[in-house]
């Protein structure tokens, strides 16, 4: 049985997400004066089409590209021994504490709650085309699941296989990964609600919207 | 000479080779790599021979973008682009030497590139100066009264040769990588396989031209590596090289030099005579185009000993040690026990000149290159991921391998094959004084070869060693 | 009680006054709220007989002050007028001016659009003892007094839709139309079929429509207005005010669109864009203005009622006159009464015989054709114009030879040459058997396989020495400036599409501004379609002397227009030329953006027009490529607004001779010209990438409260919407205009 409480009491003891905003690519990083402790914002509007806060530029072959926040949070950590040098791919330039939003702290519960079907191997994993086009028309809460079910396409070396779906009987209720992106093997695919368990689920989702407050 | 400092846009065992090529050359080097490729051979070798100021971390190896942001960070002065990735990008050639702050390219100059990589252009250049190409259009054919007619002469061509069942091959002219391709048995057939071809062309690639060509079964792969001074003053050959061991996709898994051996085996035409023509033919066209650095000039030869020029690679190749170890250059001290084709590619690259002619050119014994994969040869040699836990071989004064991968003894931490890229593990080349020899140690190396593992699904890594030994028998028989 | 209903209506009178009139000062409002104040302090105290005379007193006060006032409005106030509940509307109107109506489009808020009324109505005219009851459909916006759901007379596509339908049902049953203009502008919203593409084909239809159209413009703003005003009598009311777009919107534009535009700058627009009726009746854009009482008129002013009616029935009365020969008598009693009498004294049958219509349609055009000559400027010389003239004439004399009279003999008889030879053909294969072999023919017909040496020659020998190695790439014969910096750009779908960076030669040389991964279109330049797309290094261009003007004396415009040319090196936003594409000649109009961002004014459309009679005059296609139109150029106003039926109309004409009109899209195309000559189009195709609407995003936030989602206006919106007919990539657009040519248009290309 769940113990939401705890795992709200847990999620309490450190709220935070930190997310660390790398470089894209390499280039020339100058930095726009955030300090630490700032607050910066996430994309916002109704179709996320505002970008976040503009947290530097990345100069790279005569392009000055923006690199934004992703999420709503605070500055810690900025590398200031960076500005005006040339960095490598993937480099840490600052980290942003991020206050976990209650969407977020249904879904870090649900992980637990859910039964939640792993990749074997690591690959690319897409969902077969009628999966797909349900998901993308009706959202993932409309696929219902079943063992033996046609639902992936594991594709590793530019060789694509399929993979069916093992587990209890249910509907699909969260997804894991970007279709197309490497999911390492053991990281959960999709997390499955069997429908007994539906109102358990919706009351953890009802506890969250109601003890869960969000914080800057 | 001038000092270089070359920037090697390329991964694994080549990148290895060129750098190894630099140092011997007395250029500077700076290597990059990606994120899901750090434990790579490259990465290590450019770490321990150049510190850590000569290797870059890039988002990916494709991004040309990526590449000459760091060759302006690192002030390089040239670009070496290997096998694969900007090889034979004749935008990416371009843009380094027309850029505010151009670099050399270490290949042929770009129009070259751009000419000799298009198939068709390739074919129309051959036949411009002579040079046998295969039976067919050499155009896209767009009217179908045309196209019935070609079809038709092919076959009657086919008929004339002696060859049972003739077979033409329709391709959508501006298809690529299978799609848009038949082959047609008869004249009756053709038609509807035409029109159903050109619509096809018509739909996805917005252009309805098809070609019409001969299709050619049981053919030899064979090869002329060909190296040209800038400016086509002058060109040579290395001698042939047959890569007629393919796997089912076509790609090479075994090539050796020379081409043919028809001091120790029978051939139902003359083999010499075929080995004479397809250098000679090379080498003309190189100089008649103007080529300017390494290339490769790829031939089929028929079973009736005719041969046809089907492209010309215009870079370095994975198998360019094979001819390496079967040449040597009359004068040259460092060529007495082979020619290592990458430095004299990176030296023309560079501006020299080539120093000597075909008359310094000999040739020695027998090479043979193994491609080692983590493939199944059995299973349409699907690609195997996975980790490598124990790899290495005894080294011999006949052999050099050529690998990205550590060697490790089990208990040492694996190595990861990488997916985003070819599975290829480790390249083997063996010398021998005559075929007997070389094919007696290719199969000496491959059995002390020690390579195990495991793979994404916990069962034992498999390889293609047993397919390379088995075909080891009856390389270069036709 | 009566003086407490004449307190209470003075008050009224005082509000709409003060609404009128805004926060402005003015000392005789003042006086106004002064006197009534004092009276109503005072009320209370004073006996029945004085309060009537002091009430009396202060209603001729008012009436005074009123007049006085009267000339005091200015353009906004006019604009306030209109725009305010108190202000007449169109259900007054079918109350008060015609004896009896049905409405039949919808009921109330029981509509498919609220804010456009449609009624069938019936105006009584005696003739003798009879009285006859004359049908008409009256179609118009009603603001229904600020009721909420008529959304201030702003129309949705749908509602325009119905409007055209019942438009249609008038012309087949043979009745005038009496349209009401009461609207600030339409409904911005792009859902099916778009306001713009509805707009533009109100105006397509309504420029055939063969029965008479009366307009009557109380509010006629922007593009809202152009869907139901096209008329033959277009009557404008004397506080009203027509303009190409409402001057909050041309602040909007003045102001640079960042924040609200200050109430100073409305103000000064709208006196500057030239809103009023005088100002369009001095321009030619209306026929006549209907006085008002002072201030306007109110639902209560039933005198301006009944001389509305008067001017309506006049007004059918002319146009059905100027068509149809009516008895001299009555011609004659119609021109004396134009200024004095009643025009129901002479009785006017309302349907058109068959003749009359075709005529009606043929002044139509006439009348719109003549409008805004003058807006223009026309450097041309004396001869040059005498020379085109006469051009025209001789192409319409070499046309009908070449295309009508010696076509039709050499269709007659290629037609006789083909069936010969196909007799010929079936006497070979069908007859075959004893007279074939007699013959001779027949032999040789069995397939064999033999290759002649010329034949294997073509297998293994270079089948064209001469152009040895063939290239497709490089062809671009114009090569975009923004090809010479060495950079990088960064495609706007990276994120989504995972597009690397593209170096700038490489992509606006060799990929011709489209990213090789995602394809998305960069803009280019005009010059790059025309030299590579519309070859106009051969084109023969024409009307290079037509030339932007400010025909308005707008402030500021002249300069503004004399930066434009200079940096542009083009007198107008259009170049009209003719050109071939594979052979087939045609005629090209092109909007070019970076002159005054493509906006269409007197000179646009005239060089529009003009192209569309060559195209007709000589019988090929003519193809509209709008490189970007932001709109109508305000600055010209009615103008430029004008511009919108007056080329639709040219357009059809053309279109109905049978030809080909397509109309290209590119970058941006928006307002005024979509809503009519681009819109009206059957062909329209658009460039990847583009956007195409009525109104901008910000426009659309403004007005409708709502925002739209990123890709509102992309291209492929409009497809999906049906408002065009495909998208083409750039590097193929003349491959896909010549497949056009050879399989769109009607009957009358010189080609076919």
């Amino acid at each position: 049985m769940l113990n939401v409480k705890e795992m709200l009491e847990e999620i309490n003891a450190s709220p935070y997400e930190e997310i660390e905003i790398k470089t894209p690519h390499t280039g020339v990083v100058e930095f726009v004066g955030l300090g630490l402790g700032d607050r910066v914002t996430g994309p916002s509007g109704k179709w996320l089409e505002r970008p976040g806060t503009l947290l530097a530029h990345l100069t790279r072959e005569k392009n000055k590209k923006p690199i934004c926040a992703t999420q709503k949070g605070q500055v810690m950590d900025i590398r200031t021994e960076l500005e005006c040098t040339f960095v490598e791919a993937g480099e840490r330039l600052l980290t942003i504490r991020h206050f976990l939003s209650r969407e977020e702290v249904i879904s870090r519960i649900l992980k637990k709650a859910l039964h939640l079907f792993v990749a074997p191997e690591r690959a690319k994993y897409y969902f077969v085309p009628e999966i797909d086009a349900k998901i993308k028309a009706s959202g993932e809460q409309s696929v219902k699941v079943r063992e033996g079910l046609d639902m992936f396409i594991v594709s590793r070396m530019k060789r694509e296989t399929p993979l069916s779906y093992s587990g209890p009987e249910g509907i699909i209720y969260a997804v894991y990964f970007q279709q197309g992106d490497n999911v390492d093997g053991g990281q959960p695919l999709i997390g499955v609600c069997p429908e007994s368990q539906l109102s358990l689920i919706q009351d953890v989702v009802n506890r969250v919207q109601g003890e869960w407050e969000e914080r800057d | 000479m001038a000092r270089h400092r070359i920037l090697i846009a390329n991964r694994g065992e080549i990148a290895m080779r060129i750098l190894r090529a630099c140092e011997k050359l007395g250029h500077d080097f700076v290597c990059v790599y990606t994120r899901a490729d750090q434990q790579s051979g490259h990465v290590r070798l450019a770490l321990a021979s150049g510190g850590p100021k000569s290797l870059y971390r890039v988002s990916s190896y494709q991004d040309p973008s990526e590449i000459l942001a760091v060759a302006d960070a690192t002030q390089a002065t040239a670009v070496h682009p290997g096998y694969g990735f900007f090889a034979e990008d004749y935008r990416f050639a371009r843009r380094v030497v027309q850029r505010r702050r151009p670099l050399l390219f270490i290949g042929p100059s770009w129009p070259q590139v751009r000419d000799l990589g298009d198939k068709i252009n390739t074919k129309r250049m051959a036949r411009a100066h002579g040079v046998p190409t295969i039976p067919g259009s050499d155009r896209p054919i767009y009217d179908e009264m045309q196209a019935l007619e070609l079809a038709q002469t092919i076959f009657a061509f086919q008929e004339d040769q002696g060859i049972g069942e003739g077979c033409v091959l329709v391709k959508a002219s501006a298809g690529g990588g299978g799609m848009g391709i038949e082959e047609v048995y008869d004249l009756d057939s053709f038609r509807s396989v035409y029109r159903r071809i050109r619509n096809y062309a018509k739909r996805n690639l917005s252009d309805e031209g098809v070609l019409i060509e001969q299709r050619i079964f049981d053919f030899n792969h064979l090869e002329v590596q060909v190296l040209a001074e800038g400016g086509g003053r002058s060109a040579i050959h290395l001698g042939t090289r047959n890569c007629s061991v393919q796997s089912l996709g076509r790609q090479k898994r075994i090539e050796v030099a020379p081409g043919f051996d028809p001091g120790s085996l029978p051939y139902a035409f003359d083999a010499a005579g075929v080995l004479a023509a397809i250098t000679r033919h090379s080498v003309h066209m190189a100089l008649q185009v103007g080529y300017d650095n390494v290339g490769t000039w790829e031939w089929i030869v028929t079973p009736r000993g005719e041969p046809f020029l089907m492209e010309v690679n215009t870079r370095i190749q994975v198998e360019n040690g094979v001819s390496g170890v079967t040449s040597r250059i009359r004068g040259r001290a460092d060529c007495a026990q082979g020619v290592d084709v990458i430095a004299e590619q990176i030296r023309l690259g560079l501006g020299e000149p080539l120093g000597y002619t075909q008359d310094d050119v000999y040739f020695s014994g027998v090479g043979i290159e193994y491609r080692i994969l983590a493939e199944d040869p059995a299973d349409r040699f699907t690609p195997c991921p996975g980790r490598i836990e124990a790899f290495g071989w005894r080294p011999e004064p006949w052999l050099q391998v050529f690998t990205q991968v550590p060697t490790l003894s089990r208990g040492e931490e694996p190595y990861e094959i990488p997916m985003d890229f070819d599975p290829n593990l480790a390249l083997g080349i063996v010398w021998g004084q005559d075929l007997a020899q070389a094919r007696e140690r290719g199969v000496e190396f491959l059995r002390g070869l020690v390579l195990e593992g495991t793979d994404t699904r916990g069962e034992a890594l498999r390889t293609n060693v047993p397919f390379l030994m088995n075909r080891t028998q009856t390389i270069l028989h036709f | 009680m009566d003086i407490d209903k004449r307190t209470r209506e003075l008050a009224a009178r005082l509000t709409y006054i003060r609404d009128i009139f805004g926060p402005r000062e003015n000392a005789s409002v003042a006086m106004l709220r002064i006197r009534l104040e004092e009276f109503l302090a005072q009320a209370t105290s004073l006996g029945m007989r004085e309060l009537s005379r002091q009430v009396g007193l202060l209603e001729e006060l008012f009436a005074l002050l009123e007049g006085k006032l009267e000339n005091e409005l200015t353009p906004m106030d006019r604009v306030r007028i209109v725009r305010h509940p108190q202000r007449f509307c169109l259900k007054d109107i079918l109350e008060n001016v015609y004896d009896n109506y049905t409405e039949i489009g919808g009921q109330d808020e029981w509509s498919i659009d609220p804010g456009m009324l449609i009624a069938r109505a019936t105006i009584a005219r005696r003739m003798g003892k009879k009285t006859v009851h004359q049908s008409v459909m009256v179609v118009g916006q009603e603001k229904g007094h600020g009721q909420e759901y008529r959304n201030a007379g702003s129309i949705k596509p749908w509602g325009n839709a119905n409007a055209l339908y019942y438009m249609r049902v008038a012309e087949t049953e043979n009745i005038p139309i009496h349209s009401y203009v009461f609207t600030p502008g339409a409904f911005p919203v792009e859902d099916y079929p778009g306001a713009a593409q509805q707009i533009a084909r109100n105006l397509y239809a309504m420029a055939g429509l063969t029965v008479p159209i009366v307009s009557v413009i109380s509010e006629g703003g922007s593009g809202g207005a152009e869907a139901i005003a096209l008329a033959d009598r277009r009557l404008m009311l004397s506080h009203g005010y027509y303009s190409v777009i409402s001057p909050e919107g041309a602040a909007a534009i003045e102001g640079g669109l960042k924040e609200r535009a200050s109430p100073e700058l409305i103000a000064g627009c709208a006196t500057r864009l030239r809103i009023t009726a005088r100002d369009n009746l001095e321009l030619g854009f209306v026929d006549r203005i209907i006085q008002e009482p002072a201030l306007g008129a109110r639902p209560e002013h039933f005198d301006f009622f009944r001389q509305l009616r008067r001017e309506v029935v006049r007004a059918t009365d002319e146009v059905v006159h100027s068509v149809e020969g009516l008895g001299p008598l009555r011609g004659m009693a119609i021109r004396r009464q134009a200024s004095t009498g009643d025009p129901h004294d002479i009785f006017v049958r309302w349907s058109l015989g068959q003749k009359a219509r075709a005529k009606l349609v043929r002044m139509r055009f006439d009348k719109y054709r003549a409008m805004s000559r003058a807006a223009c400027r026309d450097n041309r010389t004396l001869g040059a114009r005498l020379y085109s003239g006469l051009e025209g004439l001789l192409w319409a004399a070499h046309s009908a030879l070449r295309h009508d009279f010696l076509a039709r003999h050499k269709r007659r008889l290629l037609g006789l040459l083909e069936a010969l030879e196909a007799e010929v053909r079936a006497l070979r294969q069908g007859v075959g058997g004893p007279i074939g072999r007699l013959l001779g023919i027949g032999a040789g017909q069995q397939r064999r396989m033999e290759v002649a040496p010329e034949a294997l020659e073509l297998l293994t020998n270079l089948s064209c020495a001469e152009d040895c190695p063939c290239r497709l790439e490089d062809t671009w014969v114009y090569v975009s400036p923004k090809s010479r910096e060495d950079h990088v750009v960064t495609c706007p779908n990276a994120a989504t599409h995972g597009c690397l960076d593209l170096w700038a030669p490489d992509l606006f040389g060799e990929f011709a501004g489209v990213c090789s991964h995602c394809g998305h279109h960069f803009p280019l330049e005009f010059q790059w379609y025309l030299y590579n797309v519309f070859g106009f290094g051969q084109a023969y261009e024409f009307n290079r002397e037509l030339e932007s003007g400010n025909p308005l004396h707008y402030e500021g415009f002249d300069l503004k227009l004399e930066e434009a040319k200079r940096r542009t090196g083009l007198g107008s936003s259009c170049i009209t030329f003719e050109t071939h594409i594979e052979g087939v000649a045609i005629m090209m109009a092109v909007l070019v953006s970076p002159f005054r961002g493509g906006t269409v004014g007197a000179a646009e459309g005239e060089k529009i027009i003009r192209a569309a009679e060559r195209a007709r005059l000589k019988r090929t296609p003519f193809i509209l490529y709008s490189h970007g139109t932001a709109g109508i150029r305000i600055q010209e106003g009615t103008c430029g607004g004008i511009q919108m039926p007056r080329v639709t109309m040219a357009v059809r004409r053309y279109i109905e001779a049978g030809g080909l009109y397509l109309v290209l899209y590119d970058t941006n195309s928006y307002a005024g010209p979509v809503a009519s000559f681009l819109g009206c189009s059957p062909y329209q195709f658009a460039v990847r990438s583009s956007n195409i609407g009525f109104a901008g995003p910000g426009v659309i936030r403004e007005t409708t409260g709502t925002d739209v989602p990123p890709k509102y206006h992309r291209a492929f919106s409009a497809l999906s919407r049906g408002h065009i007919q495909g998208i083409w990539d750039r590097r193929d657009i003349r491959k896909n205009l010549h497949q056009a040519l050879l399989t769109m248009g009607g009957r009358n290309l010189y080609y076919r």
